[in-house]
């Protein structure tokens, strides 16, 4: 007797484009932005998208990505046109039966970010993009002729 | 046999789930040897993974690390900051000492061996 049950894991977890924090001094369209998010904390916990923090310090910006089961070779991690795209994908076996299927989320990037410089760690199965700051431009006095 | 987690091969505990915690996603297989249990614990490390066996009711404790290293601030969160409590009421005698458990890339697999007794046996007619 054979029972196979629909594993949960195999819905694709496919969403849009979704509008990521701009710098804090951007103005006003990041705090309605903010307010649009607040609807769905947690949503990740529903399991039908690939669900991602993103945190800032001076020097940085962090997304990290909830991506368990998928082994560090199976990420393809892009930026393009100012948009970072992780699509992750997840192999199971199960006995005889293997099934694959793959997560995609972008993120928009705020500007001044150092393209050259961003790194991806695999830890405990969250993925975290580190995106560095540009350095400012440092403040020059203009002397009056 | 492939068994899934119908009713009566594993039973979440009722009062399983506080508050403060949240049932991670799992997955159960088996065959006449022994179960596997797959359970999804995405950002806990290996030392803060927490097993029990006691009677037959197995529990699975994660707890995720600090996800905000201080001097962080937080832009936009989704990812629940809440740790993992998974218990499972189990309807077959598992052999204790022989059962394994691997943590890997957020994936925590169990292997359940069945004790003798659980074993399906042929049986000749004479």
């Amino acid at each position: 007797m054979k029972i196979i049950r629909t594993n949960p894991f195999t819905i694709n977890r496919v969403s849009g484009l979704d509008e990521w924090f701009r710098h804090p001094l951007a103005g006003l369209p990041t705090l309605s932005s903010f307010i649009n998010n607040l609807g769905e904390v947690f949503p990740g916990v529903a399991g039908d998208k690939l669900a991602v923090d993103v945190h800032e310090d001076k020097d940085s910006y962090f997304a990290s990505f909830e991506v368990p089961g998928v082994k560090k070779e199976d990420f393809k991690i892009e930026l393009n046109n100012g948009v970072l795209t992780v699509a992750a994908e997840r192999r199971e076996k199960d006995g005889e039966k293997e099934s694959s299927y793959s997560l995609t989320r972008s993120v928009s990037v705020p500007e001044g970010v150092n393209a050259e410089a961003i790194v991806a760690k695999l830890e405990d199965g969250i993925l975290t993009v580190t995106l560095p700051k540009q350095e400012r431009s440092k403040p020059r006095s203009i002397t009056l002729s | 046999m492939n068994t899934t987690c119908s009713p009566r091969t594993c039973t979440p505990a009722t009062s399983g789930v506080t508050e403060s915690l949240r049932k991670p996603l799992y997955n159960v297989n088996g065959n006449a040897e022994a179960y596997e249990l797959r359970v999804e614990l995405p950002g806990v490390p290996k030392s803060n993974v927490k097993l029990d066996l006691e009677e037959n009711i197995l529990t699975v404790r994660g707890e995720r690390s600090t996800t905000v290293p201080e001097g962080m601030k937080a832009l936009h969160r989704e990812l629940s900051p809440l740790s993992y409590l998974l218990r499972l009421r189990l309807n077959a005698p598992v052999s204790e000492e022989q059962m394994t458990a691997k943590l890997e890339d957020g994936v925590l697999t169990l292997r359940l061996p069945l004790k003798e007794v659980a074993k399906p046996r042929q049986i000749p007619v004479l």
